[in-house]
């Protein structure tokens, strides 16, 4: 078949090869990243120790004591989990009205949401600062999970609708047949019914609340700064640290890279909304 | 309660919640900027509190446009912004390519591609413009490093010492200048973004037609031809998609910035904003209502594209 016969030899091992070796290049880094991190502080700055070394797990264990990591990690989940809870509880209801009972301003209301997503924060950082600062809760954990919450409310809102959708309207509206209330529909019915796509709407909401790196940054000082904040003030220009740096940046970012290869497939929804299938 | 009333009740919240984080700051910087406010003053210290009194009209503005640091960043953001979106969009479409046919170890491959776009700005910046760039003792200082030691102990050689001889001491490239840094930013932020644009042209080459391919091949099409005439007019509008969503998420490039540029001159709109901030609060709110115009000539765009395909 003519197919077939297109195949050359280079195409059977040519591609993968040349697949794996992109994947290794894009790779590299965060390799890099880890190998660094079982390096000594002086080790890491010599040629001759840029492969083969002394692997050493000191800069895991001294990272209390030299970063207070655990105090940043904590934040960092506090906020992300709290922040993804809200979004979550805020969004179901808004989502279920709109995906079961559409007016004719539900477009303009899910596009409307959209746009304040593409509000540039820096536009408003004074204001916020301000605003933060005098209702007395800058640097809390109450101002980031706020402010977490609203720059991933719309992305929420518009990947549960999108999941919501695809649930035939028959099987809610036998629940009001039977005269469940609201409240009991989204519990009993649509809540089991979605399960998944609110787990991934969750989990996706989790990433990206971890890795915020502008409010996070601007927001906080030290008792609520989550590990954004934390690697970003120890940039350590002069390299003296590049061992143990190395070992709260893979702390950091380690457990948020394992959860995203759960999610890949609900990144392109999210992130498109819905836009890409 | 009737079965109108019911859907708004519970789209309130959202809808309140996001109406507030869209109107209370913004209005804020829209005033800002229109009166004289600074954060400390000998002076003029009645500039230190927002009044109404202290009306500038435009001035700020003015200040703002005549400003070099503004032009500056305005170009400088165009060019990382365009740097970054031609060279995930390009290495997106020749990766998805290469890794959409079934071959042994996809999954694995899969994954180590797109493990770079979890990774947080912050750790991104840091990593890069430290572990691999520095041109001292990162990757790029130390590789450089072994090679100019290599071809040094080469010279002592016999029969090939004068060839290696005639070789000069490579430099590593300093990427810690005003230039230079916005190209680690832009190299930064590529590999942290290809594995998106990757993700979404994977996905949208899964639904292309192979039937019409099939019917492409029997007329004699080139491997070339497909790709031309076929692939990529699939793909024209999964790139629109991930042009715009990056161009919304670039524009506002803020931990990366801040971390590799270090004062050393290298700004964009975001971190000019940042400056300004320190002090000149009239300034930094005009410069934040020229940043949420240049946003919103490319949120038009994508929403658009977005709310054609919302209702189906």
């Amino acid at each position: 078949m003519a197919i077939v016969a297109q195949t050359s030899k280079l195409g059977i091992y040519g591609r993968p090869a040349l697949a794996w070796i992109v994947a290794l290049v894009f790779f590299f880094p965060i390799f890099w990243l880890i190998l660094t991190s079982f390096k000594t502080d002086a080790d890491a700055v010599k040629p001759e120790f840029l492969f083969f070394f002394t692997p050493t797990l000191d800069n895991y264990l001294n990272m209390t004591e030299n970063y207070d990591y655990w105090r940043f990690a904590t934040n960092s989940v506090v906020t992300s989990v709290l922040a993804t809870g809200v979004a979550l509880f805020v969004g179901i209801p808004a989502a279920y009205a709109m995906a079961f009972n559409p007016a004719r301003h539900t477009k303009d209301i899910l596009m409307w949401m959209l746009s304040t997503k593409m509000l540039p924060a820096a536009a408003v950082l004074y204001p916020m600062t301000f605003l933060a600062k005098s209702l007395g809760i800058f640097d809390t954990h109450f101002a980031v999970i706020l402010v977490l919450t609203l720059v991933n409310l719309p992305i929420v809102v518009w990947m549960l609708f999108t999941y919501f959708k695809e649930i035939p309207k028959d099987i809610i509206e036998a629940g009001q047949m039977d005269g469940v209330n609201t409240w009991g529909e989204i519990k009993e019915i649509l809540i089991p019914l979605a399960w998944g796509g609110i787990a991934s709407t969750a989990l996706l909401c989790f990433i990206f609340c971890w890795n915020e790196a502008y409010w996070t940054v601007r927001l906080t000082t030290t008792e609520a700064a989550t590990l954004s904040k934390l690697i970003e003030g120890n940039r350590a220009p002069e390299g003296l640290f590049f061992g143990r740096l190395s070992a709260v940046s893979a702390a950091a970012v380690g457990p948020i890279v394992v959860l995203g290869w759960f999610c890949q497939k609900q990144l392109v929804q999210g992130l498109t909304f819905g836009a890409v299938k | 309660m009737s079965s109108r009333r019911l859907p708004r009740l519970l789209q309130a919240p959202a809808v309140i919640l996001l109406l507030f984080w869209m109107l209370v700051p913004l209005g804020m910087t829209l005033f800002f900027s229109f009166i004289r406010y600074v954060l400390a003053s000998l002076n003029r210290p009645e500039w230190t509190t927002p009044s109404i009194d202290n009306w500038r009209g435009f001035g700020n503005y003015a200040f703002v446009l005549d400003s070099k640091d503004f032009l500056f960043a305005i170009q400088n953001s165009l060019l990382i912004v365009g740097g970054i979106l031609f060279l995930t969009v390009f290495f997106g479409v020749m990766i998805a390519v290469l890794i959409n046919k079934v071959f042994p170890g996809q999954g694995i491959v899969r994954v180590l591609l797109i493990s770079p776009f979890f990774i947080m700005p912050a750790v991104n910046a840091v990593l890069w413009i430290n572990m691999i760039l520095d041109p001292v003792l990162g990757l790029n200082g130390l590789a450089i490093e072994g090679i100019n030691s290599v071809i040094a102990s080469m010279r002592d050689a016999p029969v090939v010492g004068w060839f290696f001889s005639l070789w000069p001491e490579f430099k590593p490239i300093s990427f810690r200048a005003t230039q230079t840094s916005a190209y680690a930013v832009i190299m930064m932020v590529t590999w942290q973004w290809t594995p998106f644009a990757v993700l979404i042209f994977m996905t949208s080459l899964q639904s292309e037609d192979e039937q019409q391919k099939e019917a492409a091949i029997l007329d004699g099409a080139g491997k070339w031809s497909q790709f031309r005439f076929l692939t990529l007019p699939h793909l024209a509008r999964p790139m629109a998609i991930v042009v715009m969503i990056q161009a919304i998420f670039h524009l506002s490039l803020y931990a990366e910035i801040e971390i590799v540029s270090r004062g050393n001159g290298n700004k964009n709109l975001p971190y000019l904003i940042g400056e300004f901030a320190n002090n000149n609060i009239g300034a930094a709110s005009a410069t934040g209502i020229f940043a949420v115009i240049l946003a919103n000539i490319v949120a038009i765009f994508l929403l658009r594209a977005v709310g054609k395909t919302l209702m189906e």
